[in-house]
């Protein structure tokens, strides 16, 4: 997997590439706590160019979510590949996590 | 329908691992003209699958194999799953209810909800110092 981080103002974006699963989330997780740790309360994830995620990613989108709400802050999700959405939708996943269409859905929204 | 497609091959217990399941899989994908999305489901039930295996099916810190054979029939695929790991029935750890909010959202037990949505019928058997987990998904063809 690939991890690019982009800085503008306020809002910090990952963008997520590849595959995100047991064997790529703890690095993930990792790059998005630095982040959070530093302060950051505005984050976006773009999954653009993810092409699968398991249990294991969806659980570093659920700590990350939990762990900003706690600092008032905000996190947004999106530009997810049909099959990428349909995890989180059988998940139960989006009836709680924001999730948009296109990245300038998620800045306006932040 | 003619003589089912057979497919096998073996993982060691290492999340490393799930690159060549990956690959395995899109290799049978190829060799069975499956629909992408169909690939992708059954990647994540198998992926979710072997990581609770290595997680918490092995008491020991030694290599082992675990076994995936794959047919397909009649429009119904049918994989199989063994390893000779503690006696574990992966599908019987507490089933997990949908979250409503994110406060009452904990991940215990996603990963068997995700398979048991994803494949039509799954269940277990301990046979010959085995754990056997035989999964069926109904072949999309769109």
């Amino acid at each position: 997997m690939d991890i690019v981080e982009e800085k503008q103002g306020v809002i910090h974006t990952f963008k997520i590439k590849g595959r995100l699963d047991s064997n790529t989330s703890q690095e993930f997780e990792k790059r998005v706590f630095d982040v959070i740790t530093n302060g950051t309360k505005s984050l976006i994830i773009d999954f653009r160019d993810l092409d699968y995620i398991s249990s294991a990613g969806l659980r570093v989108i659920l700590k990350a979510t939990k762990a900003l709400k706690r600092e008032d802050g905000k996190i947004m999700l999106c530009a997810m590949q049909d099959y990428v959405k349909e995890v989180f939708e059988i998940a139960g996943f989006d009836s709680f996590l924001p999730i948009v269409s296109t990245l300038d859905d998620a800045r306006r929204a932040l | 329908m003619g003589n089912p497609k057979k497919f096998s091959f073996t993982l060691k217990n290492d999340i490393s691992e799930l690159k060549n399941l990956c690959r395995q899989l899109e290799s049978v994908g190829d060799a069975l003209g499956l629909p992408r999305r169909f690939v992708f489901e059954i990647n994540l039930a198998l992926d979710e699958l072997f990581t609770n295996i290595i997680s918490y099916g092995f008491n020991d810190r030694s290599e082992h194999a675990i076994q995936v054979s794959i047919a397909a029939d009649d429009g119904m695929l049918t994989i199989t799953v063994e390893d000779d790991g503690i006696p574990f029935n992966p599908i019987e750890r507490a089933k997990p209810r949908l979250p409503a909010t994110i406060e009452d959202c904990t991940i215990g037990g996603l990963g068997i909800y995700l398979i048991k949505n994803l494949m039509d019928d799954v269940w277990y058997r301990r046979s010959r110092d085995k754990n056997v987990l035989t999964l069926k998904k109904k072949i999309e063809t769109i």
